[in-house]
């Protein structure tokens, strides 16, 4: 890892399981900000609980470890309060579409600027290995006693359907493309979410990187995959392909970007249109009150903006 | 010779245009310099279930409280007549519907079997019919004027001169009770009208229909006109505000700087996010007042969690709920607590368990909003006793929060939200923006620095710094530690700045101390009792029995040095708390917090509001006698 994107690496120590998928994302992050040339004090990172949720302790940007599936309410907050700002969500399965997963599809709803990176390992690893939303049914993996007998849900196909209008897969040892789908995420405008294929050397032996390595195929080597959407009227039918491609699991696992719609109006415009100043002048960047901690808002002004509810008293004579 | 205060109860079904009606009404008096402070009362129900206005006007000043019985009923149906004819003074008079003099109480399928039959129960008792005819032979036998008024013949007059739908007709049923309620109460038909133009402002036509709505209603009416006449005011405003609790709670917020709401919807703090998303930028003079985002989330979870992101940013944030809402937000509130993060939850209560009474009022959780959240770190609980105090209450409220970097509950209630009042204009030279941020000190930014208590507090985004937060066990750069002197130290760092607050905020903003020390007892109580509780002690010492009232402001920390000062000096006798709940909860509180035991307690749970009456008689029980604990529950 060092000498590789070293400028982001923080000197908190690393304490992921040995071989862990995560090694892999981190390093991919580290790259893919260098290669954005991110300012660490414009950049946050957001995330939940969980072996993923340590994750902006390693990196040098801002971070902000939250609570159990509510990563994307905080992003959500920090992105309107300051728009200036790059925001990153890293979230597990467990965080993202399970107890999270309302947050998660509102956030296809808004299609704010905000990358979700999900750290797909199918497993509740902190809690020794319980299964999570994406371990599919009648998986056994070793840590569980019993089957699964929970059907798991599709994170591209739910990412689609929710609205995010960048939607992609990697693998977390497919270092060069990991990288650069997060680069293209990031890059993006609207609510973007890459899942990634992350084997958990400690809990699941079902979806090992023996497992990953023989399966997956980049869509980009296809030069009929055609993910983005051009114009509105593409979208149903582009979507519609997404999803068909998203269900394709077994012998061949499909990774590369699956659905990209800039037609859509993102939060800020919608925002925008209403509140008009937004985003140059925004929550962060506004005033509030002068040096002498006085509120903008005087007796006069006071008066303007409230008219409508204040009563001129005319007594009769 | 006039009523210098008067009170009244404007009822009708839910969604008929009653709430129009109190707004009309409000302004129309405010506009001649009469006081009013008026509570809406209804079902959690759209359309069709009984709602009313309880309304107290005065000519001296702005009314505190609500009180039984009324001078006038102002019914747009049957059932109010039903539901309210007790409520009415010998003396006073009832303004109803003619066309429904035949109607029964039995065949009103919209009011609850229980209250149904207590009513059947009632009429039988009194030797009469179950038929609205025989209630009005009732109360003229108490001395009731009732004065009728065919609707069907004014609003077939309006129907035919303005070409009206026939199945929008219902809507000027609102026209005609307030246009009644205006001639009794001796109002003259310029304020009305100033009252409808106000309220429909650029809806020219509705204002001419009410207008000629009014006229038919002075023709018919003429020999009433000021039977209840209202005493020249000799108030002092030249300008007042007609707002509720919510719109003054968001017109704070405003002020205060706010720039990120968040909310999910529910009865009764709604109200406050509609208003702030109507202003949520204004560009006055040049200046640009905002941007606020106002954001609807998905639940309540993220509204909290949002707010504090914006937090982070550097913003003023809060989110308004109610009981249900912000049970959901309670493990936020812990990380807010953990990161030192400042929001303001505004909190209305309702009536819980669960949904409870939805839509009426209680004061129930304040002991869940003083200790909700796992772990053990500052936190503050604020109260507001009328519309006045909820305005400097909510600029405090930021003030500390960003001042001590923690979470305050402003914890109000849905008498406040949903009443509406005349309140004079605040006086913004008294209101200041404290921060307190301090420049970030040159080397590593450590966020959580351990050298003072408050740690210098930068933004995300600030140039050139970057943090980390966790609600993990942190060192000072916000990074995981379980070592445990760190833990100690960042542990009794988040508890200890609770005494700063306790130490710094002015006793004055903590607890206030109303009437003359000395007398014979002291009433206890907080929020909106406040109005009620003044008017009580008034009341009760024309006869004889002279107390104070104790408006305990901050709730946490609580102001435990304050309340033993006032106790001290008044001899710790007769001390009856007062508390919109089962527990009387404050007293309690008091007891955990300053080793006070308070015996007495006058508790009220129906979740309507403690009225005038039944307060000064409760008190008085308490006050002449061994009995600790009296329950009201007056109030239809």
């Amino acid at each position: 890892m060092e000498g590789r994107g070293v400028s982001f690496k923080s000197d908190v120590w690393v304490d992921w399981c040995p071989g862990c998928g995560n090694y892999g994302i981190l390093t991919a992050v580290f790259k893919a900000f260098a290669e954005l040339k991110l300012d660490p004090s414009k950049t946050v990172i957001v995330s939940g609980i969980g072996c993923s949720g340590k994750l902006p302790h390693f990196v040098n940007v801002n971070g902000v470890h939250t609570l159990h599936g509510r990563a994307i309410p905080f992003a959500t907050g920090i992105k309107l309060a300051n728009p200036e700002l790059t925001v990153v969500v890293h979230g597990g399965d467990g965080d993202l579409l399970g107890i999270g997963a309302g947050h998660f599809v509102a956030l296809g709803r808004r299609n704010l600027d905000i990358v979700v990176i999900l750290h797909n390992n199918g497993v509740y690893g902190l809690t020794k290995g319980q299964a999570s939303p994406t371990l599919p049914l009648d998986a056994k993996t070793k840590a569980l006693p019993k089957p699964n007998i929970q059907q798991a849900v599709n994170p591209i196909m739910l990412a689609v359907a929710s609205g995010y209008t960048f939607v992609a897969r990697s693998y977390a040892f497919e270092g060069e493309h990991l990288k650069n789908v997060i680069v293209d995420a990031v890059k993006h405008r609207g609510a973007a979410f890459v899942d990634i294929l992350q084997p958990c050397v400690t809990f699941n032996d079902i979806f090992t990187s023996e497992y990953y390595r023989k399966r997956v195929y980049r869509l980009d080597k296809d030069p009929d995959w055609d993910p983005v959407v051009r114009k509105p009227e593409e979208r149903i039918s582009k979507m519609l392909k997404a999803i068909e491609k998203s269900a394709e699991w077994g012998e061949r696992i499909p990774i590369g970007v699956f659905y990209v719609d800039s037609t859509v109006s993102t939060y800020e415009e919608r925002l925008s249109s209403r509140l008009k100043v937004y985003p140059k002048v925004n929550p962060a960047s506004s005033v509030i009150a002068s040096e002498d901690l006085r509120p903008v808002v005087d007796d006069v002004k006071f008066k303007k903006i409230f008219s409508d509810l204040i009563v001129r008293v005319s007594k009769r004579v | 010779m006039g009523f210098s205060e008067l009170s009244l109860i404007l009822g009708g079904p839910q969604g008929s245009g009653l709430e129009t009606s109190m707004l009309v009404l409000s302004r129309a008096l405010a506009y001649r310099g009469y006081g009013v402070v008026a509570d809406r009362e209804y079902y959690s129900n759209i359309v069709g279930r009984h709602s009313y206005i309880h309304m107290s006007i005065s000519s001296k000043r702005t009314p505190r409280s609500l009180t039984y019985p009324v001078k006038l009923l102002v019914s747009m149906d049957a059932e109010t007549v039903f539901t309210h004819f007790k409520d009415i003074e010998s003396g006073g008079v009832l303004f109803y519907d003619k066309d429904v003099r035949a109607k029964k109480v039995t065949e009103i399928p919209s009011i609850e079997e229980s209250l149904r039959s207590r009513i059947a129960r009632d009429l039988k008792a009194l030797g009469a019919g179950e038929d609205l005819e025989s209630v009005l032979g009732v109360l003229r036998g108490r001395g009731v004027t009732t004065i009728g008024m065919s609707f069907q013949e004014i609003l077939r007059d309006l129907m035919k001169t303005f070409g009206i739908d026939p199945r929008s007709l219902s809507r000027y049923v609102s026209g005609i009770i307030t246009s009644s309620a205006a001639l009794l109460l001796g109002l003259d038909r310029e304020a009305l009208k100033y009252g409808f133009e106000r309220v429909f402002a650029a809806r020219a036509k509705l204002v001419e229909q009410n207008v000629y709505v009014a006229d038919s209603v002075w023709r018919e009416l003429k020999s009433y006109e000021g039977l209840l006449r209202l005493d020249y005011p000799e108030t002092e405003f030249s300008e007042v505000l007609v707002a509720t609790g919510n719109d003054v709670v968001a017109i704070a917020k405003i002020v205060a700087g706010l720039r990120y709401q968040s909310y999910y919807p529910i009865t009764p703090a709604a109200d406050e996010s509609f208003f702030l998303e109507k202003y949520e930028v204004s560009e006055v003079d040049g200046t640009i007042v905002g941007p606020i985002v106002v954001i609807q989330t998905e639940d309540e979870i993220a509204a909290i969690n949002s707010a504090i992101g914006a937090s982070l940013a550097g913003v003023r944030s809060s989110t308004a709920t109610s009981g249900p809402g912000f049970d959901l937000m309670v493990e936020g509130i812990s990380w807010a607590g953990m990161n030192e993060a400042p929001v303001v939850i505004t909190y209305y209560q309702r009536g819980g368990p669960s949904t409870g009474l939805p839509t009426r009022g209680s004061q129930s959780d304040l002991l869940s909003s003083a200790f909700a959240a796992h772990g053990e770190f500052a936190k503050v609980v604020l109260s507001s006793g009328d519309h006045l105090d909820a305005f400097y209450d909510t600029v405090l409220a930021f003030n500390i929060a960003e001042k001590y970097q923690l979470p305050v509950i402003h914890l109000l209630d849905k008498f406040l939200a949903n009443s509406t009042a005349t309140i004079p204009l605040p006086d913004l030279g008294r209101v200041r923006i404290e921060r307190g941020l301090k420049p970030v000190p040159p080397g590593t930014y450590k966020r959580f620095n351990l050298e003072a208590l408050i740690s210098p507090r930068a933004p995300l985004g600030t140039p050139g710094v970057i943090m980390w937060y966790t609600g993990d066990e942190h060192d000072e750069f916000g990074h995981i530690s379980e070592e445990p002197e760190n833990r100690v130290r960042m542990y009794s760092k988040r508890i200890e700045k609770l005494k700063l607050v306790d130490e710094e905020v002015p006793g004055d903003l903590k607890l206030r101390v109303y009437g003359d020390e000395g007398g014979d007892f002291c009433l206890i109580g907080w929020g909106s009792v406040k109005g009620v509780a003044l008017d009580a002690v008034d009341e009760i010492a024309k006869r004889g029995f002279r107390g104070i009232y104790v408006d305990v402001k901050m709730l946490w920390p609580f102001p435990r040095r304050e309340l033993l000062e006032v106790l001290r000096r008044s001899g710790f006798g007769n001390v009856v708390a007062v508390e919109h709940s089962y527990g009387v909860n404050i007293a309690d509180l008091a007891a955990m917090a300053a080793g006070v035991q308070i015996r007495k307690r006058i508790a009220k749970f129906t979740g309507r509001p403690i009225t005038l009456s039944e307060l000064t008689q409760a008190l008085e029980k308490t006050l002449t006698s061994d009995v600790d604990r009296v329950v009201i529950s007056y109030g239809g």
